[in-house]
């Protein structure tokens, strides 16, 4: 039996021990998920807390057949689907969030200024392009290039089948590559002589 | 210009042969928008995951224990109201027979059946009133109008449902 499971185990029959283990080891994914799904530090912080706290009251219903990352990763996603649908109703709007102005992102362990200036941009850039993205497509994104769910993964935490979760990560895709286009400026694609516009 | 299969290539994120890499690499010069998605699909394959600041499972551990401790105190006065109310309720509905018991056992007895006499009688009458109404009604409304009223009143009864099963639903992913 490996030791995730003797952690779930043990956290099933009341350890608090064996649950922060289980905390320690995926606190990085869930946070990372809450993080890109809500794009605060301060909601992604209070969204994986409140992710770890309803794994922990219900942890008896866990079925040791799943991947326990995928049941905790499916809290998550849903919790942060459910709060971005509230927060959709709510006065407080993204776009409100948008014009307060940029967030402070944890500090990432980049020795190069420069380099940590790029990719400062470029998780800011994925991150506006992600905010603009449908809640159940942007859970998808996040669970396929950060978590490295499969699709089959991906369907089971979003409650979706598999051609659902295929066709919504290539809406999503070209939709990302359309906003990413439009943002970023770029030169006109070079044309051979006497070749025609059409090509 | 025509995207097949350059897109799809990029869409399902399969390794490429040696020639495929190349007439990738050479239609992404000519076209912006499959440029685009691939631009995009490397940034979110190298953008990185970020950790939360230091201490979160001790911050966990925290609210772990405020929760159980709200939790407590919230089952705490849940009872404690049940509870009185409770006893206020049994205590408005049986103080008049605890009086009556009190004051003499032939009048308990007597009220007790009065009370029993009482209860009867009125469902007798309601069952009356009710099989009238069931006469009564088709009558003067049109079924048009019965039909309404009846999805009106399965309406609120689904409503009912609803609301109960949302309050004791479980939280979606668990």
């Amino acid at each position: 039996m490996s030791e995730e499971m003797t952690w779930v185990l043990q956290a099933q029959q009341g350890s608090d021990e064996a649950f922060t283990n289980l905390v320690e080891t995926y606190q990085k994914h869930v946070y990372n998920l809450c993080y890109r799904m809500l794009g605060e530090p301060e909601s992604a912080e209070d969204a994986a807390q409140e992710t770890f706290l309803r794994a922990f009251q219900h942890i008896h219903r866990y079925d040791s057949k799943r991947p326990f990352a995928t049941w905790l990763l499916s809290i998550a996603a849903h919790y942060c689907i459910d709060r971005l649908r509230r927060r959709k109703f709510s006065m407080a709007s993204i776009d409100q969030d948008e014009e307060e102005g940029g967030f402070e992102l944890p500090d990432a362990d980049a020795p190069n200024p420069e380099s940590e200036v790029v990719h400062n941009e470029q998780r800011e850039q994925i991150q506006g392009l992600l905010r603009r993205l449908d809640s159940v497509d942007r859970a998808a994104i996040v669970l396929r290039y950060w978590n490295d769910c499969s699709e089959a993964e991906i369907a089971e935490a979003l409650n979706l089948t598999v051609s659902a979760v295929k066709s919504r990560l290539h809406r999503a895709r070209r939709e990302l590559a359309g906003l990413w286009q439009a943002e970023t400026p770029r030169s006109k694609p070079e044309r051979r002589p006497h070749e025609s516009p059409a090509f | 210009m025509n995207h097949r299969p350059f897109e799809d290539w990029l869409l399902d994120d399969q390794p490429l042969t040696p020639e495929q890499k190349r007439d990738l690499l050479s239609h992404l010069r000519l076209c912006t928008s499959c440029s685009a998605l691939a631009e995009s699909n490397l940034a979110l394959h190298t953008t990185q995951m970020i950790s939360p600041t230091p201490g979160f499972s001790d911050r966990f551990k925290a609210r772990l224990v405020r929760r159980r401790s709200e939790q407590k105190w919230r089952q705490m006065v849940g009872i404690l109201v049940l509870v009185l109310g409770g006893l206020g309720l049994i205590s408005w509905l049986a103080g008049p027979v605890i009086q009556e018991a009190l004051s003499s056992p032939a009048e308990w007895i007597t009220t007790a059946v009065g009370y029993f006499l009482y209860v009867l009688t009125s469902l007798q009458a309601l069952g009356e009133a009710a099989a009238i109404l069931l006469r009564v009604v088709p009558s003067f409304v049109s079924p048009a109008g019965l039909f309404v009223i009846l999805m009106v009143v399965s309406g609120f009864s689904y409503l009912c449902i609803v609301s109960i099963w949302r309050v004791n639903r479980l939280p979606q992913g668990v």
